[in-house]
């Protein structure tokens, strides 16, 4: 027999005590876990939607100049790691994300150079052509696609589009799909060439070995120290997958912060209210410990009851509570977020991590709670039913 | 044995001091029912708070076989109220959410848990609630409740039973089977039972009578 004063006999006979208290922290748990994971998704929509940029790296020209200056250029054809430089002509198509929309690049190369660069990534078509030659038509990856929201034949592009840099004095035709999950989309360099007179050309560098491309990226131009690189960027700018992100912080930076003061507060305020909210549970059974405490049960033995009861149900509903942020981000995250251009991780370990001070703010809220209240406990008053 | 020598007790409020208590010497030796008997708010509750370490007296000692009480700590007074003291008082305050046994075994250390609870059983019998172990303090009637309460205290084998009013929320037969239990248990160990229900302490061998504080016809034993 288990005994009468077992934490687990409190929780188990008391469901309708324990249960809404389970249930806020649950509710809580989820929240916070939502909070943290959504504002940590825009690195994972960063990161997705830039894959690319593990595959091969950008280099463009600064404003002045239409192409990369030759210097530069000799600069990487003599970098051990090449295996091919390609110049692409490039114009944009809108992609939808949490922060807006933004600006896709769509790379126009010849027919050799596009099969080179998608068997780089492993993209093979799913469904139509390849773009024609001079032809207004781009063939895309399936994620560019479901996040406009645009199925094979629609006009991806077109002189009334909205935002920036993305356009074409022309309606551009989604003529083929990719089937891959890395964001890319091409056209020919023909096409790019006679519509987007203005906008210069890129560089595109792949390395023999896939995984050199970030050593390449930090001798050409390190992160954070541009000027201490090969190549000089004053000319030109190297577009890296760390590039990118360190880009994305930096723009995001206050937009961050004010994410993480949001989440602070909201974690603080559930913290606190489910801490409050333990010390009501607790001062419904004021009468229970006073009479415990005459019978002669000490309030050591009264304060270890109490934590474990509260430690027992805070586990297993954070415990809950986790379980179910999983499961219904993950449904979020595939069925509403990403159509969106919101990539979202249902299980970031920093999200859950952010969600551990509910836990322990109510178990040292209802320590401290009971600890005064037990040592100003007067079992006669309760006897006395003052 | 129990004893407590010059109790005086003052309940101060805001404006004005209520001297609850006014030098009570008394003893209690063992192997007897004692009763404490007088009118409303003459301090018999106090007084049993007191005995029992519940209340600290504004002076006066309470000595436990030679003890002081009141020099205790609080730790050791309810060592000494689990280990030596049994209690029963006017509601049964049971645990609503444990069952008879259960609330008859709050008390005991988990590593006598077994053999208590045949104990229990037993003195659930003895008590005319056999079979009702199982039963939920909300499906009880306040007499078998308040039984279940003799049976808590009397669980840890007392060396004293400390009743306050025991029956007054009792109908006379239920009252009468509580105080046989108590009067039962009398017969080898120190039973204090409070009332203003004469009635109920016709089998007591002592009974001392309060009034306004202080004690007025002392251990005058009880002749039938
Ligand atoms: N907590 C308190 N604060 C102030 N005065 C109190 C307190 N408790 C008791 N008193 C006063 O002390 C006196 C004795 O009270 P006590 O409860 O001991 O009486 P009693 O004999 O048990 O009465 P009853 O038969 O009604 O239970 C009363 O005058 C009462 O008003
Ligand atoms: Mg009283």
């Amino acid at each position: 027999m288990r005994h009468p004063l077992s934490p687990l006999t409190y929780l188990t006979r008391n469901p309708s005590k324990v249960l809404p208290m389970g249930f806020v922290i649950v509710l809580c748990v989820f929240l916070i876990a939502a909070v943290a994971s959504i504002a940590n998704s825009i690195d994972l929509t960063v990161r997705t939607i830039y894959r690319y940029t593990e595959f091969f790296t950008y280099v463009i020209p600064q404003r002045s100049t239409q192409s990369v200056p030759m210097d530069q250029r000799a600069v990487v054809e003599m970098q051990p790691e090449i295996d091919r430089i390609i110049e692409g002509g490039v114009f944009f198509v809108n992609i939808k994300t949490v922060v807006g929309r933004l600006p896709f690049v769509v790379i126009g190369s010849s027919p050799e150079e596009r099969d080179y660069l998608l068997k780089r990534i492993g993209a093979t078509l799913a469904e139509g052509r390849m773009p024609a030659d001079g032809k207004p038509e781009v063939v895309v990856s399936l994620p560019i696609l479901e996040n406009r929201g645009l199925k094979l034949g629609d006009v991806i592009a077109g002189p009334l589009d909205e935002g920036g840099i993305a356009g074409s004095p022309v309606p551009v035709k989604v003529v083929g799909v990719l089937k891959s999950d890395i964001w890319v989309a091409m056209s020919s360099r023909t096409f790019t060439d006679k519509t987007f007179l203005l906008t210069p050309k890129c560089l595109l560098l792949t390395t023999k070995v896939p995984s050199d491309l970030d050593v390449l990226n930090e001798r050409l131009m390190p992160v954070g120290r541009k000027g201490d690189g090969l190549l000089s960027p004053e000319k030109v700018n190297v577009l890296t997958r760390s590039s990118l992100l360190a880009e994305v912080r930096d723009s995001l930076s206050s937009m961050y912060m004010i994410m993480e003061v949001v989440s602070a507060t909201v974690i603080f305020v559930i913290a606190l209210m489910s801490g409050m909210l333990s010390n009501i549970y607790f001062t419904q059974r004021i009468p229970e410990f006073g009479v415990l405490a005459a019978l002669g049960v000490s309030r050591t033995r009264l304060m270890m009851k109490i934590v474990w009861e509260t430690v027992i149900l805070t586990v297993i509903a954070w415990a809950m509570g986790s379980v179910l942020s999983v499961f219904l981000l993950k449904y979020l995250a595939t069925n509403v977020f990403k159509q969106r251009g919101l990539f979202l991780d249902a299980m970031d370990p920093w999200a859950y991590q952010h969600t551990l001070p509910i836990p322990i703010a109510i178990t040292v809220f209802a320590m401290v709670t009971v600890w005064v209240r037990l040592k100003r406990l007067d079992a006669v008053s309760v006897i006395e039913r003052r | 044995m129990l004893t407590c020598s010059d109790i005086c007790l003052d309940y101060v409020e805001a404006t004005r001091v209520t001297h609850a208590l006014k030098g009570v010497t008394l003893e209690f030796p063992p192997n007897k029912l004692h009763g404490i008997m007088g009118p409303s708010g003459s301090g018999k509750s106090s007084l049993l708070y007191i005995l029992c370490g519940l209340k600290a007296p504004t002076s006066g000692n309470v000595l436990i076989d030679g003890k002081s009480i009141t020099k205790m700590t609080d730790a050791e007074r309810a060592s000494l109220r689990s280990k030596q003291f049994g209690f029963v008082f006017q509601q049964p305050f049971l645990l609503n959410y444990l069952t008879a046994l259960e609330n008859i075994l709050v008390g005991v250390s988990p590593s006598v848990l077994s053999t208590a609870t045949i104990k229990a059983e037993s003195l659930l019998e003895n008590l005319g609630l056999g079979g009702m172990g199982d039963k939920y303090p909300s499906m009880l009637s306040g007499g078998e409740r308040q039984r279940v309460a003799v049976a808590r205290a009397l669980i840890g084998n007392p060396d004293i039973v400390f009743a306050d009013e025991p029956t007054a929320a009792l109908d006379k037969e239920n009252g009468y089977k509580v105080m046989k239990a108590l009067a039962d248990w009398a017969v080898d160990h120190t039973v204090i039972v409070v009332t203003h229900d004469a009635d109920m302490l016709k089998g007591a061998d002592e009974i001392h009578h309060l009034m306004n504080g202080c004690l007025v016809d002392n251990a005058q034993p009880n002749v039938r």
